[in-house]
């Protein structure tokens, strides 16, 4: 019996664990499958999406960069996947209006210019992830 | 005259409930405090344990580039030395084991020769170096309550920086872990080099390691996940820090409302007496008005 159990976790929550037929991602070496009796592999996650497919049902999120390892688990014939990273969601908790907001006030910042060298970075990291939001979120309504 | 003491001993005893009434809100606040911060802990754990996970993967993939970036280092010239204390006071200990601490940690540096530079988090940490003649480089505050993990990110980049640009050696973190509930332990751990975390791992040693594959290479996986890893451990210890702040908090002010009330009882007590006191003396002197009117008719 061969199986795979995936775990999608932050620093403030885990947002999903549990048994997984694959995991769908992107490092920064292309797009990436894994199935269970997957070799262990340790890699990044590229800022996108990463799908979940349980059964029938796949479940989606937007992860905003992170990295993945994959091993055997404790238990006999058991592969683990997880995925750590910085700041994800599931695609259907994105809030497109609060993206589209704060898309606008990143942009509206980085108009004005007047940044120092940090604030510049943080207001572009804001801006790529409402963009992201934006592109996964909208497309699944 | 007697009635003025009792004015006063009523005064004392409102100001002692009054105070009673603060404590006991405090308890009740810092021990909600305590459920959610702990229930914190328990949602980073899946992350930290992960984090820690890879980090030894990929040391035990590449002995060369992991030695440099986590082996001990031969000399350290100069330390940079981060205190984790709490914003407020009014938490019993908490605050000035870890204060102290850190003031060991940076005397006995000194004494090997080693300059220390000092990095502060918490309100109350700032004053209590600079009293002792410590100097404190940069100092971070507001958020120690509850921490988010941007907080993290933004602490981890000021201590990142002088280590990578070579100016020190070694960076070292004091603060206080949150063993349970009953029990919080001030530690002082290595942060950078990075140490190999000793993971309680579930995972069985299967004879596989060393052929784990990496996308991209080690090399390049660690320039990314070594500031990610600093992160991940910061905000752990902040978020354990903010934990025993509450524990040790509720404690302290459980203790000063049982004190307020028995307090509170003993002024009522000798506020009794008082009272009882100046009526005997009453009606001893209404008495004996009393029998100085009749013998004097």
């Amino acid at each position: 019996m061969t199986s795979l159990k995936v775990e999608i976790v932050t620093p403030e929550v885990a947002l999903w664990a549990g048994e997984a037929t694959a995991l769908i991602a992107r490092s920064s070496d292309g797009d990436f499958t894994i199935l269970p009796q997957h070799t262990p592999t340790v890699g990044d996650i590229t800022p996108g999406l990463v799908r979940v497919e349980a059964g029938t049902e796949e479940v989606a999120f937007c992860v905003h960069g992170g990295f993945f390892q994959v091993g055997p688990d404790a238990e006999a014939g058991v592969t683990r996947a997880t995925v750590l990273a910085g700041v994800a969601e599931r695609v259907s908790d994105i809030d497109v209006a609060r993206a589209q907001a704060s898309k606008e006030s990143a942009q509206a910042q980085l108009s004005q210019g007047e940044l120092d060298e940090t604030a510049r970075s943080q207001v572009e990291a804001a801006l790529a992830r409402a963009e992201l939001r934006l592109r996964l979120g909208g497309a699944s309504r | 005259m007697a009635g003025g003491q009792e004015r006063i001993l009523r005064r004392r005893i409102k100001s002692v409930q009054a105070t009673r009434k603060i404590t006991k809100a405090m308890e009740l606040i810092a021990a909600s405090q305590i459920a959610r911060s702990q229930a914190r802990i328990a949602a980073n754990r899946p992350y930290r344990q992960g984090m820690q996970r890879i980090i030894r993967e990929a040391a035990l993939a590449d002995l060369s580039v992991a030695r440099k970036m986590m082996a001990a280092p031969e000399k350290v010239d100069a330390a940079l030395v981060v205190v984790i204390a709490g914003d407020r006071g009014l938490s019993g200990p908490y605050n000035s084991s870890v204060l102290r601490a850190g003031e060991r940690l940076i005397n006995s540096l000194a004494q090997q020769g080693t300059t220390v530079r000092l990095i502060t988090v918490g309100k109350k940490a700032p004053a209590y170096y600079r009293f002792r003649g410590i100097e404190v480089e940069q100092t971070f505050a507001g958020f120690v309550d509850r921490p988010e993990f941007s907080d993290a990110r933004v602490i981890a980049a000021a201590l990142a920086a002088p280590f990578v640009a070579g100016e020190v050696q070694q960076v070292m973190l004091v603060s206080t872990r949150f063993v349970s509930a009953g029990s919080q332990v001030v530690q002082a751990e290595q942060l950078l080099p990075l140490s190999m975390p000793e993971v309680a791992d579930e995972a069985p040693s299967t004879g596989l390691k060393g052929y784990t594959e990496f996308e991209p290479e080690v090399e390049e996986l660690l320039v990314e996940l070594a500031p990610k890893a600093l992160e991940s451990e910061i905000f752990s210890a902040l978020l354990e820090g903010a934990a025993s702040f509450h524990t040790s908090q509720q404690r302290a002010m459980a203790a000063a409302t049982d004190n307020a009330d028995e307090l509170g009882q003993t002024l009522t007590r000798i506020m009794n007496r008082a009272r009882q006191d100046s009526i005997t003396t009453e009606i001893m002197e209404i008495v004996g008005g009393a029998e100085a009117l009749r013998s004097g008719k």
